[in-house]
């Protein structure tokens, strides 16, 4: 055990070019000064470059589609971003300190299906018929849960995330549909979340730009986002800073969570039902967006910023396909190849910025 | 024939930095070339350049009186170069004899013929006089004998010049002996060696010319027996400095009661029965090799290997450690061996490296604010004279490695630690900036600090120490203190 503590409970995907290998200190010196040229030139221009992209596409899909261009369209893209990106700040967090979490579809659906079964009053396998307030305490209370075994699993058993996350996106999925029976649950009179506009916009809207805001302060000018920074960058080293590590790993495992089971009440209050498909995929367009937005697999670098305008990114190009008759299932396959692009880049970036700083 | 390797006018550069600006080189069949030279004078960049690691940008390399303009890593190997690395590049779930003849497995139409590839390494490994089971795994076998393997695996190709990088940086002294052995019989063969090293001692153990690299190009050139220790360590610093020499008696008062205090204490099989007492004010060193013992009891003041006998009291409290945070609450502070992996946040910026271990003092309410982690870099840029741009937001990793370890001393010195734990303080760090730190050390103490540095050098611990514990097979062997402490008995009571 002492010896996994100097070695490092959390493994790194990429190994750091700086410790692999023979690198002489001359190749370090050369090697760093490349890493802090690369590094002055990269980050700003990446996030101006993400800019461009998703100003690029909103133009081509103008010009392209008659129906892409106006208010209700856009409004549309904006309430569709909201539940991605409110489980994408989270995650961008979490992936800040090497860890991420798959789970979080399922999450939002077993979210949404506990809170409908528990305001459910006919229509369901069972029907406690709870006023709406206590079924969405019941609600997020399900997202703790899962939020604690996917913690406890990777810091006390020392699981890797990636599996234990796989594990609970399997088994909190089966429980949804154990749950409901794998019917489709209906709830009454819960529309204000999901579907109200303030200022012709939406709830989410606002709830997503609150989210963007608080975890931007977080990560920038808290503590506990810059150890997270820390974890990623060396999670030997941030231990031996004194950062309590696996208690911050911990309670970026149940931010995602409890994000991901309000994901999961918005859904419920726009569609007005919890069916057991619910989210389904929702963690392809997180870790899409979150690693296209410049978070990096190897943890110590990424941005909300970035995220922000990726999941946009995401949302445009989802809606703008659609508007151009593209078939559903295809707009599956390029979200799949949207995926694999943003790793891709990540790992030119990693190469040439050294660190996977 | 003999070989003969003779590199003329090797140029090389980074990113535009220049690394060797034209170097010859000559290696001659039966002679041993000691290379040596601080961190960053080319060393390493030169041999890879032999082995065809790297391509040169201009100069010649001539192998038995044929010219290359440039090597590439096949044909240095069909010549005859093989090379040896610091870090092990061997696959260590694989058995000895699959390591031996890794790329170049014996078998027919894709069948490994498992008797030919032992009985390869038998052959081998006889010849070279090393007893081991061919069918361990090698990641099972001690540090000493993995490098044999490596070194077998090079020769299993028939090497005719081998060239060794600081092969002994992990030896413990009796397998340094028996690596030296191996290498002379291996030149009395007639194999030309090249022999990269740090300790000087180990010049005249293999060598019968010495060649020294500084910024780049050769500084001295000589056969061993016409130079001595004093000439090599100025070619390789460019400037007088005095050998070894013993620091200064402490003029400040030195704290009667021990601020770490360790009785009958011992952990799993690392360490048993150590009674150390670290005082305020004074810099003691553990010297120990590899696998004596000496770092983990360092490590157990800090929380990362817990005692299970004994005890460790700290300013005269019992401590019982079980997380770095724990250890950092009571005052104490730890740099550990492995800067990259332990310490340093290399995409991080300084700043943030000298603050992170005192962010609950710095922060309000959870929120750091960048100016104070500024204020906190600022604070010890100039008295630690840390070379680095005047930009609290510079990369750590953009520093050398020496001004690393002081932004790592800055940050316990921010936390106003009163005990410092050092492991192994001036690995990879330049011999100039090695005396910066060691004079760092001497003033923390000179503040009030208890200061305890464990080290594999015994001239490190003969330049830095007030009192020095010597551990030999995780016991105390020797306590030495003022004039005793000398590289004499330390190796001595270390067991040569």
């Amino acid at each position: 055990m002492p010896d996994d503590e100097l070695s490092g409970g959390v493994e790194r995907a990429a190994p750091d070019p700086l410790e692999t290998g023979s690198a002489t200190s001359e190749e370090l010196v050369a090697s760093t000064l490349r890493t802090a040229d690369a590094r002055a030139r990269v980050s700003l221009p990446e996030t101006a470059a993400l800019f461009a992209v998703l100003v690029v596409l909103v133009v081509f899909f103008s010009v392209t589609s008659q129906y892409f261009l106006n208010g209700p369209n856009l409004i549309n893209i904006l309430q569709n971003t909201a539940r991605i990106g409110i489980v994408a700040c989270p995650a961008t967090l979490l992936l800040i300190s090497g860890q991420f979490d798959l789970s979080v579809g399922s999450i939002s659906a077993f979210v949404a299906t506990t809170t409908a079964i528990a305001a459910a009053t006919s229509g369901a396998p069972f029907t406690p018929g709870l006023p709406l307030w206590v079924a969405i305490l019941i609600g997020i209370l399900a997202a703790l849960v899962v939020g604690v075994v996917n913690a406890v699993s990777v810091t006390v058993f020392r699981i890797n995330a990636l599996i234990t996350t796989l594990g609970t996106l399997a088994i909190f999925r089966g429980l949804t549909k154990v749950a409901s029976d794998g019917q489709t649950v209906r709830i009454e009179d819960f529309g204000d979340l999901g579907i109200s506009r303030v200022l012709d916009l939406p709830i989410p809207v606002y709830i997503f730009a609150g989210v963007v805001v608080a975890f931007y302060f977080l990560l920038r000018y808290t503590t506990y986002g810059r150890s997270m920074y820390a974890i990623g960058a060396s999670p030997t080293a941030a231990r031996l800073a004194g950062i309590r590590t696996d208690r911050a790993i911990f309670i970026g495992f149940m931010l995602s969570a409890v994000f991901a089971g309000l994901s999961g009440l918005i859904l419920l209050s726009q569609v007005g039902s919890a069916s057991v498909n619910a989210g389904l995929g929702l963690e392809l367009s997180v870790v899409t967006a979150v690693v296209l937005g410049g978070a990096s697999l190897s943890g110590g670098r990424g941005s909300i910023v970035g995220t922000t305008l990726a999941v946009l990114i995401v949302g445009v190009l989802g809606n703008g396909l659609i508007q151009l008759g593209v078939p559903s299932f295809w707009i599956d396959v390029a979200g799949g190849v949207l995926l694999l692009v943003a790793v891709g880049f990540d790992q030119v970036r990693v190469r040439y910025s050294g660190s996977g700083g | 024939m003999t070989f003969e390797l003779r590199a003329r006018g090797i140029r090389k550069s980074f990113g535009g930095v220049d690394v060797l600006h034209g170097v010859d080189l000559d290696a001659v069949g039966g002679s041993g070339l000691a290379l040596l030279g601080e961190n960053g004078a080319g060393k390493s960049t030169l041999v890879k350049i032999i082995a065809g690691d790297y391509q040169a940008d201009g100069g010649q390399i001539q192998v038995d009186g044929v010219g290359y303009g440039v090597l590439r890593p096949r044909q240095a190997r069909a010549l005859g170069v093989a090379i040896i690395f610091q870090e092990f590049q061997d696959a260590s779930t694989l058995t000895v004899a699959e390591n031996i003849s890794l790329g170049r497995i014996p078998n027919s139409h894709g069948i490994v013929s498992w008797r030919a590839m032992r009985d390869r390494a038998r052959t081998i490994l006889d010849q070279l006089g090393v007893e081991l089971d061919v069918d361990r795994l090698v990641g099972s076998l001690r540090v000493g004998e993995r490098q044999m393997v490596e070194i077998a695996r090079s020769l299993s190709g028939s090497a005719r010049l081998l060239i060794l990088d600081e092969p002994t940086a992990a030896l413990s002294h009796h397998e340094a002996e028996t690596l030296f052995e191996f290498v002379r019989r291996l030149r009395e063969q007639g194999v030309a060696i090249i022999y990269i090293t740090h300790r000087l001692d180990e010049v005249t153990e293999i060598a019968d010319k010495v060649q020294v690299l500084r910024d780049g190009a050769t500084s001295l050139l000589s056969s061993v027996a016409d130079t001595d220790r004093q000439r090599m360590i100025e070619a390789m610093i460019g400037r007088r400095m005095a050998d070894v020499g013993r620091p200064e008696a402490p003029s400040h008062a030195i704290g009667e009661r021990p601020v770490l205090r360790w009785a009958g204490a011992g952990s799993g099989e690392a360490f048993e029965g150590v009674d150390a007492t670290v005082r305020a004010g004074e810099v003691v060193v553990i010297y120990g090799k590899l696998g004596s013992g000496a770092a983990e009891v360092g490590e157990s003041a800090f929380g990362i290997r817990p005692l299970d006998r004994g005890t460790l009291e700290v300013s005269g409290t019992v401590a019982s450690f079980s997380r770095p945070f724990q250890a950092i609450d009571a005052g104490m502070g730890f740099l550990p061996a492995d800067r990259k992996a332990g310490g340093a946040f290399a995409v991080r910026s300084v700043a943030e490296n000298v603050a992170v271990a005192s962010w609950p003092r710095l922060s309000r309410f959870g929120i750091i604010r960048d100016s104070v982690e500024a204020n906190a870099f600022g604070r010890w840029r100039e008295r630690l004279s840390i070379r680095s741009r005047n930009d609290p937001k510079q990369a750590m990793g953009t520093l050398s490695g020496g001004n690393q370890q002081k932004v790592l001393l800055a940050r316990w010195l921010e936390r106003d630690s009163q005990a410092l734990v050092l492991i192994e303080p001036t690995r990879g760090v330049d011999v100039g900036a090695r005396a910066d730190i060691y004079r760092s050390l001497r003033d923390l103490a000179a503040t009030g600090v208890a200061v305890l540095a464990v080290t594999s050098d015994y001239e490190e611990a003969v330049q830095v120490a007030d009192r020095a514990y010597v551990m030999s097979k995780g016991r105390v062997a020797a306590e030495l203190s003022g004039t005793d402490v000398t590289t004499g008995q330390l190796l001595a009571a270390a067991g040569g």
